[in-house]
């Protein structure tokens, strides 16, 4: 009998599955490694956060796993608080010691994808303390407004994660200039303040006292 | 002068940090309030941006995360008391830095050459990562260091300081030095 091998996309953003880009870069990912026969599953981190049954299925899910890889969106240079949570009971459950191999994409809303590098140092301390082993980390930069670039980036990654080696950073330009970013960005915030029907100034200050 | 502590901690795991610090701060002269995260109900952020584009300024979940918001935008210093986890901060803090971002401004600036948001305040409190650890692990110590010096640059905060205790820690001279260090 020949083991099959098992991936599990972890999404660990609030938006979920089918919203959010941490689950569109992810599932890049994961795609290119059921096209090589690996079986594959997605959880979503928060979901898993909000019930115990919920909790334990997540947990099993990851016990059964040979491969997770962890895909998340940069929230104030860290995870998102759920994701925190969830890795400790992972932690002390040791849930897949000694056994998983974790590979992790962390994204920023930021153009520079160093602004990663805190929550990658992070991940990397998760998989020490869990008994993981580390295949690596990838950050990316504006990433939501990166689409075709990224796929063709990400894709060929999907053979060192199924052979379980160490994984090579991929090639990527920036997504855009970091001024055209800033300006554009600008623009498309006072958009979507007008499309949401905003109740203040976008530079309100509730809490002056 | 008013210093705000953001209570992390789990359990009993920072209470002798805790009450080093109340007595370094009442030395330099602030009036501390300190908010125990775990005993306060906050629903995790979700992502949506409506503080910054609905309800600019303002989470749009009506909760206690809202009060605390509301506390960090006043303080003059904003104390940040946790156990280091994976070399950051634990869950029960980082559910209201999340919820922290409706006090900045949604419009990017340029800051030490990376981008960054503007201020929405006129004034942002001073931060102090006071981090605790069961054993020395210097890794951990070093992302510990990094992330609060990144948090500052992304709170637009005109200084920060972070320190890392372990049981043999003397935590009454490492609170003064925290303090000293942002005065
Ligand atoms: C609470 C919060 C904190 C954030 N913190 C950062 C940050 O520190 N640096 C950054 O570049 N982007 C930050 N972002 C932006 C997100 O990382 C970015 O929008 C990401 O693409 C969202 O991915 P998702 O669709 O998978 O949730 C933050 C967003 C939120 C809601």
């Amino acid at each position: 009998m020949t083991a099959e091998k098992r991936a599990l996309l972890l999404v660990g953003s609030p938006r979920g599955i089918g919203h959010s880009t941490s689950d569109r870069l992810g599932s890049i990912v994961l795609d290119a490694l059921k096209s090589r026969d690996v079986d594959t599953e997605k959880l979503h981190v928060h979901a898993a956060m909000d019930s115990p049954t919920a909790l334990e299925s997540a947990l099993a899910a990851i016990g059964a796993a040979d491969t997770v890889i962890l895909s998340l969106p940069l929230y104030v240079d860290s995870f998102p608080a759920p994701v925190i949570a969830f890795l400790e009971r992972i932690v002390q459950q040791r849930i897949g010691a000694g056994r998983a191999r974790v590979f992790v994409i962390i994204q920023c809303g930021f153009p520079e994808k160093e602004q990663n590098a805190t929550a990658l140092a992070i991940a990397e301390r998760f998989a020490a303390e869990a008994g993981w082993s580390w295949l690596g980390g990838v950050g990316l930069g504006a990433a939501e407004w990166q689409h075709k670039d990224v796929a063709l980036a990400l894709a060929p990654l999907a053979e060192a994660i199924a052979n379980g080696t160490a994984v090579p950073q991929p090639v990527l330009r920036r997504a855009m200039p970091a001024w055209l970013y800033r300006f554009g960005g600008n623009v498309m915030w006072r958009l979507a303040a007008r499309k949401h029907h905003a109740t203040r100034s976008l530079r309100a200050r509730p809490y002056d006292s | 002068m008013d210093a705000l502590v953001l209570d992390g901690s789990r359990g009993a795991e920072c209470r002798d940090a805790l009450a080093a610090l109340h007595r370094a701060l009442a030395e330099a002269g602030y009036t501390t309030e300190v908010i125990p995260l775990r005993e306060r109900t906050i629903a995790p952020c979700r992502g949506c941006f409506g503080c910054w584009v609905k309800t600019a300024g303002e989470c749009v979940i009506d909760d206690e995360g809202r009060q605390v918001a509301r506390a960090i935008a006043r303080c003059d210093l904003l104390v940040y008391l946790t156990p280091v986890t994976f070399g950051g901060v634990s869950f029960e803090l980082k559910k209201v830095l999340d919820r922290m971002i409706p006090n900045i401004s949604p419009f990017f600036a340029r800051v030490r050459g990376e981008t960054h948001h503007q201020r929405r305040y006129r004034k942002t409190p001073r931060v102090i990562g006071l981090g605790i650890l069961s054993q020395p692990d210097r890794e951990a110590e070093r992302v510990f260091k990094t992330l609060v010096e990144r948090n500052g640059l992304n709170l637009r905060t005109p200084c920060t300081a972070a320190a890392v205790v372990t049981p043999e820690s003397d935590l009454g001279a490492t609170a003064s030095a925290l303090v000293k260090a942002v005065a």
